[in-house]
């Protein structure tokens, strides 16, 4: 069986891509399941999706948690340990980021034994996002070595058959693009070991303690903890102040932020970047426009930049 | 009758520099709702208790984390003014037997979105305000069931696109006029708020704040997700459904009806619908005119409706 | 302590007097009604220092009543059948906060087709919600129980709500002679309410009942929730022990009647149980081994106790008044799934159903209940499931069905015709 685990945020069409994975699977023949995974977050919090495919009935079911692809749209998430992005990887799992770094870099960085590849970050317009799933999942079926082109094309075009003849067609484009250069690499994917009935890792089951309700109820006796999640990785763009230019006005970004993450000590804004979350309300209504919207990943790389020469 | 007190909100310099509500919310980026959320709680403060119905603001506080320097109590979609007349009369059996200090009194908040304040919750509001409950009731009107991916609710507004009114002329519907309802049971004070308009915004809780008895505010909440544009016109969206009429700020106190921010000369209404997905369907493939227009009556008939 | 006689209502609505109750979130429904508009007369009187607030709904009365017990006062509140139902989702979601309250219900049996009479389909739809079960079948013991019941609720061991109920008209509406404590002792055995750090305070703010993501704190919270509701067991008994030394009545978590030496028992809850005792005493003049077991709690369920005081029995039958439709009796199949597998189990376990909608059932019943266990016991076998129904009465539903189809049979001969 086939296990393969989409990363991404919420926006960037992680279950659109596993449908087409799996409309593909299944227009080769394949028993499949394909599911997304929703939490409490939203739109560009890290979400995942996961498809199954197998030639015999499927009775596995839920969460991936031994992957043997990982596909990650996000380069971003990759060393966040709440996506999860590198759960259950092992040796056998080949991990496909999509990120302007080598695949050097990637190996070096996560210290892992597996095999990796990347596929070259998309333009960054947020417009543009959308089209990462069908990339991702051209250079999927390409690894996997057990879907055609055609079927590939078939699964685009009945998934995104909402979406109207312009998108299939760049969406089809760019996947089959990923799918071509992927060639020399066919049908690298390994489906991993099944857990066996005689040797295995026991469950360490407990005891399940009592606990008076002074601790057992779904009650949190704290303040404004919230604070601890760092809803910051969820951007994809910064908003970046040009102090310069601004009116010192502090009341018309601050007051509009809708998580409150943009503060004013005394007469200058500051922008929280651990929970600013990337809207850009502020840099639409900054009245002198001295706010401007910076892609995250070129703002992360200056700020790595300027720890080194500072 | 006394003389209105004045407000300490008289621009935008006034309002709160410091936020109370805590970050790290999982909410939208750009959600209209949690904006017109932050404002509001600046002024609410954090003796509070927020009594919450299923919504999308179920999520604020997923364990271990919230957001809410006071105290909040989850309840069900249709009970949370129940949730809310729970708590006060307890508040006020401590305090009156004195097995608490007056000090550790909290104002009461029920805080919902329009699923649960135009329909499912409107029994146990009416019950809270027939029985002159001393509450403060927020909604956040996103137009549409949001959490659950924005299907059409009570709320939402004719002509809408929802996930269960796809059709070439969206939500057949009309949004039910909550206010009125509201106003028609005779309560302290109802007024609708924008998290676009953080001036009238404050100076309405200021107001709903020196009240006692059954208190609402229908904040208009843009969503990106649901109404299907880019976040970051959250609040240009907000502020164009005040320009063009759509979103009449108004408030019900003392048996009168009081348009606070009267729009000198209206926007048409193209302008606010143009910018939103979920009304796509108006332009695109070809122009709806005809709906379009009717949309633009509605407003209008408002407008000379109530003299302005 | 006087002795007086009091409606089972009566000793309801006085159990929630003498345990000093702050809060009464209220809804009228027949046959609980009593209830509420005895406490109504007592506040308005000045006699209780109390507050009572109509509700909309059962909905909204669950909520505020356990609103108000999050904040950390005394709470009480009474229902009945259709009422419990409306507000069962706040029943479930109720007992996961850990507020402690009182809820009395009156148990009617369910529409459809409605109906005023008692059964226990009301009750046991609730079985599951986390809520404590004390079941009643007298109207001292409603008014006990309803003491013991706050407790129960608020031990910080427990934590969860408790409903006592009882059986509409034949307890609600029934006089019966109560021993009343004197409210000095009664308020000394319920004591104070300390809500410990559940509780609403601006100095300590705190958010309840908040939402999980994922099955590892959800499953927590379940089942810590649970192991509390099993605490149940433990400190009901200790309570009954404290209670019987104060009062002098003795409440086990089942009532057990003539059952040492018996050979056949009967399982019955509520008060129509006390029939099954009547028909016990006849049983055994007759000379049959005949003993009545009768569970005050259903939850937490005493399945060590059953298993004790039924080992070694030859036959057992249990006698529902409520069905699982599409399955039967819910006490036979929960007492079978308590004995099953356990080497001195009863080798049969029949099951009977009967007094659905308030239908009698006669202590001739009970005798031959008694044979057909005693025959099952012999033959080694079994025998289906049997709904306590006569010929006479299916007579007497033949009538009635002919006076319903009096129109269409009008209609049938007419050819249709009749507005033609």
């Amino acid at each position: 069986m086939y296990r393969i685990r989409f990363h991404g945020r919420g926006g960037q069409g992680m279950k659109t891509a596993s449908r087409i994975l799996g409309t593909a699977f299944f227009l080769e023949g394949y028993e499949v399941q394909d599911a997304p995974r929703y939490g409490a977050e939203r739109r560009g919090a890290p979400i995942f999706a996961y498809v199954r495919a197998d030639n015999q009935l499927i009775n596995e079911r839920g969460v991936i948690t031994r992957p043997d692809l990982v596909i990650v749209a996000d380069d971003s998430l990759v060393p966040v340990p709440a996506a999860g992005v590198l759960t259950g990887v092992d040796e056998h799992t080949v991990l496909l980021i999509n990120s302007d770094e080598s695949t050097e870099t990637w190996k070096h960085r996560l210290n892992l034994s597996c095999r990796v590849f990347t596929l070259p970050a998309e333009a960054e317009e947020r417009a543009e996002l959308r089209f990462i799933g069908a990339t991702c999942t051209g250079a999927a079926a390409r690894l996997l070595g057990k879907i055609s082109r055609d079927a590939l094309q078939q699964a685009i075009k009945q998934e995104l058959s909402e979406l109207g003849d312009a998108v299939i067609e760049k969406n089809l484009a760019r996947a089959l693009d990923a799918f071509d250069c992927m060639q020399e690499h066919e049908g690298c994917i390994q489906t991993g070991t099944e857990a066996n009935a005689t040797d295995y890792s026991k469950p360490a089951w407990i005891d399940f303690p009592f606990e008076d309700a002074r601790v057992s109820a779904p009650d949190i006796h704290a303040s404004a903890n919230s604070v601890e999640v760092r809803t910051g990785l969820w951007r994809t763009l910064r908003p970046v102040i040009d102090y310069e230019r601004c009116n010192k006005c502090w009341w018309v970004c601050s007051t509009f932020c809708p998580d409150g993450a943009i503060k004013v000590s005394g007469q200058t804004p500051e922008i929280d970047y651990n929970h600013c979350k990337g809207c850009m309300v502020c840099v639409a209504q900054c009245p002198p426009h001295a706010i401007e919207a910076v892609a995250e990943q070129l703002a992360r790389q200056q700020d790595a930049e300027e720890e080194v020469s500072p | 009758m006394a003389e209105q007190p004045v407000s300490i909100y008289r621009s935008m310099k006034d309002l709160p520099s410091t936020h109370l509500l805590g970050t790290g919310t999982p909410m939208c980026a750009g959600c209209g709702g949690l904006e017109a959320l932050n404002q509001l709680y600046d002024i609410i403060g954090d003796k509070s208790v927020f009594v919450n119905a299923a919504g999308c603001m179920t999520l604020l506080s997923v364990y271990p984390f919230t957001p809410f320097r006071g105290s909040w109590l989850y309840t069900a979609m249709a009970s949370a003014p129940a949730g809310a007349q729970g708590v006060r009369d307890a508040l006020d059996i401590l305090i009156q037997k004195q097995r608490m200090n007056i000090d550790e009194d909290m104002q009461v908040v029920v805080l919902t979105g329009d699923g649960s304040a135009y329909g499912m919750g409107l029994s146990a509001t009416s019950g809270a305000i027939e029985r002159n409950l001393d509450f403060l009731y927020i909604c956040y009107d996103n137009e549409g069931y949001g959490n659950t991916g924005q299907q059409f609710s009570a709320a939402t507004p004719h002509g809408a696109k929802t996930a269960t009114s796809t059709g070439s002329r969206g939500y057949p519907g009309f949004k039910k006029d909550l206010f009125a309802i509201w106003a028609a049971h005779n309560p302290a004070y109802v007024a609708t708020v924008a998290g676009a308009e953080p001036v009238d915004l404050a100076r309405k809780i200021e107001k709903a704040m020196s009240m006692k008895g059954p208190r609402m505010l229908i904040a208009l909440s843009p969503c990106p997700t649901g109404w299907d544009y880019d976040p970051q016109e959250t609040v240009t969206v907000g502020k164009l459904a005040v320009k063009t009429g759509i979103w009449p700020l108004k408030e019900y106190v003392d048996g009168r009806v009081i348009h606070t921010k009267i729009p000198r000369e209206r926007k048409p209404v193209e302008e606010y619908l143009k910018l939103q997905g979920r009304y796509k369907h108006l332009f695109e493939p070809v122009r709806n005119d005809e709906l379009i227009a009717e949309i633009q009556n509605k407003v209008d008939d408002y407008w000379g409706r109530v003299g302005k | 302590m006087t002795r007086k006689l009091l409606t089972g209502n009566g000793a309801a609505a006085l159990g929630a007097r003498l345990a000093a109750t702050d809060y009464i979130p209220a809804f009228p429904i027949t046959p609980q009604t009593e209830i509420i508009e005895t406490i109504s007369g007592w506040i308005d009187q000045g006699e209780m220092d109390a507050r009572m607030v109509t509700m909309e709904s059962e909905h909204s009365m669950v909520t505020a009543a356990a609103a108000a017990a999050a904040s950390g006062i005394r709470v009480f509140s009474a229902t009945s059948s259709q009422g419990l139902l409306y507000g069962m989702e706040m029943l479930y979601t109720v007992s996961g906060w850990r507020a402690p309250f009182v809820l009395v219900n009156v148990s009617r049996g369910l529409a459809s087709p409605i109906t005023l009479e008692p059964d226990h389909n009301d009750i046991m739809s609730a079985r599951d919600s986390g809520f404590l079960q004390i079941h009643c079948s007298t109207c001292q013991e409603v008014l006990d129980s309803t003491l013991m019941a706050f407790r129960l609720a608020e031990d910080e061991r427990i934590r969860l709500p408790v409903i006592v109920n009882m059986d509409g008209f034949y307890l609600s509406f029934t006089r019966e002679p109560v021993e009343v404590p004197d409210p000095k002792t009664a308020q000394n055995f319920v004591g104070d309410y300390d809500p410990e750090n559940i509780r609403f305070r601006a100095s300590s703010p705190v958010s309840q009942a908040v939402a999980v993501l994922g099955g590892v704190p959800y499953s927590y919270f379940r089942y810590e929730t649970h192991l509390a509701a099993q605490n149940g067991l433990d400190v009901y008994d200790e309570l009954s022990r404290e209670f019987a030394n104060q009062f002098g009545r003795e409440y086990s978590a089942i009532e057990a009647y003539r059952c040492d030496d018996a050979d056949i028992v009967f399982v019955m809850l509520g008060s129509f149980a006390t029939k099954a005792r009547a028909a016990v005493d006849q049983l055994r003049k007759a000379g049959n081994k005949v003993g009545l077991l009768r569970p005050r709690l259903l939850r937490p369920f005493p399945a060590e106790m059953f298993r004790m005081l039924l080992a070694g029995k030859s036959g057992v039958a249990v006698i529902d008044q409520n069905i699982s439709m599409g399955m039967g009796g819910v006490l036979h199949s929960e007492l079978a799934g308590a004995l099953y597998g356990h080497p001195h189990a009863p080798p049969q376990l029949l099951s009977f159903i009967g007094g659905l909608g308030g239908r009698d059932i006669s202590l001739e019943e009970f005798f031959e209940i008694a044979d057909v266990t005693r025959n099952a016991v012999a033959q080694k076998h079994t025998p289906p499931p049997r709904l306590l129904y006569t010929e006479q009465e299916l007579r007497q539903m033949r009538k009635l069905q002919a006076v319903a189809s009096v129109e269409r049979d009008e209609l049938n001969n007419s050819g249709g015709a009749k507005n033609g």
